[in-house]
């Protein structure tokens, strides 16, 4: 694929994301903070959940570019583990549960509004990193990934991987979102 | 201008702070702002600057994507909750066939040169009052459709001084 036409996917992506993050912003801390259970996440959760992984990701991509020697490439091919957990990221129709890395679970935290400017501000510099890349290779720039530091994926991939793993948290936003609807105006018979 | 904005057929609504372009993206499509308010800004490390403000009735675009089709560094938002018509770069090169939809488009970019040119004087200018003085002349409406604070910014000064001014 061209570089430029990943790229651009991943900036509109970015901007999506940034639009459902600006609307949760009008929401009170009612819906903020609403669970359905005490072992699931409430919304500010679930971003905090996505902080975490910016905290481990974005100064590991910024410096990895920085240092990079490389220069852009035409072209990008996903390799076959970056693909591979891209894909993995993605929900599914039915939304599948996965397990979450305890240094990545931020359940019964006290969080506040703040949390969600934090996530905009990480996706703003995102949009920088996703400039900034233009400048190096996509496919030889690595990156480790949390869960396993021997495990390093291409840069378009670890993008690729770290946009997915947003849209999958946004999904289960709009669930809790669309929960909450429910059990505030409970059918009638 | 209405030629171009019947060309449009595709709408599109955004929420108070929302973004119709970030910082990266190719977008080449024009916008007409129906109802709203919009403004363009860079960010460097952190720091904003409005470079142009959009509300009911204008055209907004990034014109370095439009003419270039290469990646703009401009950011577009919504001020508030606002409507824009999509005109596509295919639809304004095919309505560009006819000479005279031609004239119209030279008006329009030398109407566009003549904003630029004063823009560039008001930035030029080092009085915060006559920066002040000249857009007031220029778009009074401005101050109706947009907010002390981006005002402030896009006339590169603090909230407070701008409030001084316009009480003065």
């Amino acid at each position: 694929m061209q570089s430029e036409k990943l790229l651009q996917s991943f900036i509109e992506e970015t901007r999506q994301l940034i639009n459902q993050a600006e609307k949760l912003k009008t929401r009170d801390m009612d819906t903020l903070t609403w669970k359905g259970n005490p072992v699931s996440w409430n919304i500010l959760e679930c971003l905090e959940h996505l902080n975490l992984y910016g905290d481990f990701y974005l100064p590991q991509i910024e410096h990895k570019i920085r240092i990079s020697r490389t220069k852009s490439d035409p072209d990008f091919n996903s390799g076959f583990l970056g693909s591979y957990f891209a894909k993995s990221m993605l929900p599914k129709e039915k939304l599948n549960k996965m397990k979450t890395f305890k240094d990545k679970n931020p359940l019964n935290e006290k969080l506040d509004k703040r949390v969600i400017d934090k996530f905009i501000s990480q996706q703003i510099k995102l949009l920088d990193l996703l400039n900034q890349s233009r400048n190096v290779s996509l496919n030889r720039v690595k990156i480790e990934i949390s869960i396993a530091r021997f495990i390093k994926l291409k840069l378009g991939d670890t993008f690729q991987f770290f946009i997915n793993h947003s849209i999958r948290h946004f999904r289960q936003i709009e669930r809790i979102e669309s929960e909450i609807v429910n059990q505030r105006q409970p059918l009638s018979v | 201008m209405r030629e171009i904005v019947e060309l449009s057929e595709k709408t599109i609504t955004i929420d108070r702070n929302e973004f119709l372009k970030v910082k990266g993206s190719i977008d080449t499509n024009v916008y007409y702002v129906e109802s709203g308010s919009l403004r363009v800004f860079v960010l460097d490390d952190f720091e904003e600057q409005i470079v142009r403000f959009g509300y009911k009735e204008n055209l907004i675009v990034s014109l370095d994507s439009f003419l270039t089709g290469k990646p703009s560094d401009f950011f577009i938002q919504a001020i508030k909750k606002t409507v824009v018509q999509v005109i596509t770069k295919q639809q304004i090169d095919s309505f560009l066939q006819k000479e005279n939809n031609r004239i119209l488009w030279v008006r329009i970019l030398e109407n566009l040169v003549l904003q630029q040119l004063e823009r560039e004087v008001d930035i030029l200018t080092n009085s915060p009052k006559e920066r002040f003085h000249r857009i007031l002349r220029r778009s009074p409406q401005l101050f109706q459709e947009i907010p002390n604070r981006y005002i402030a910014n896009y006339l590169r000064m603090s909230p407070e001084t701008l409030s001084r001014l316009k009480k003065s």
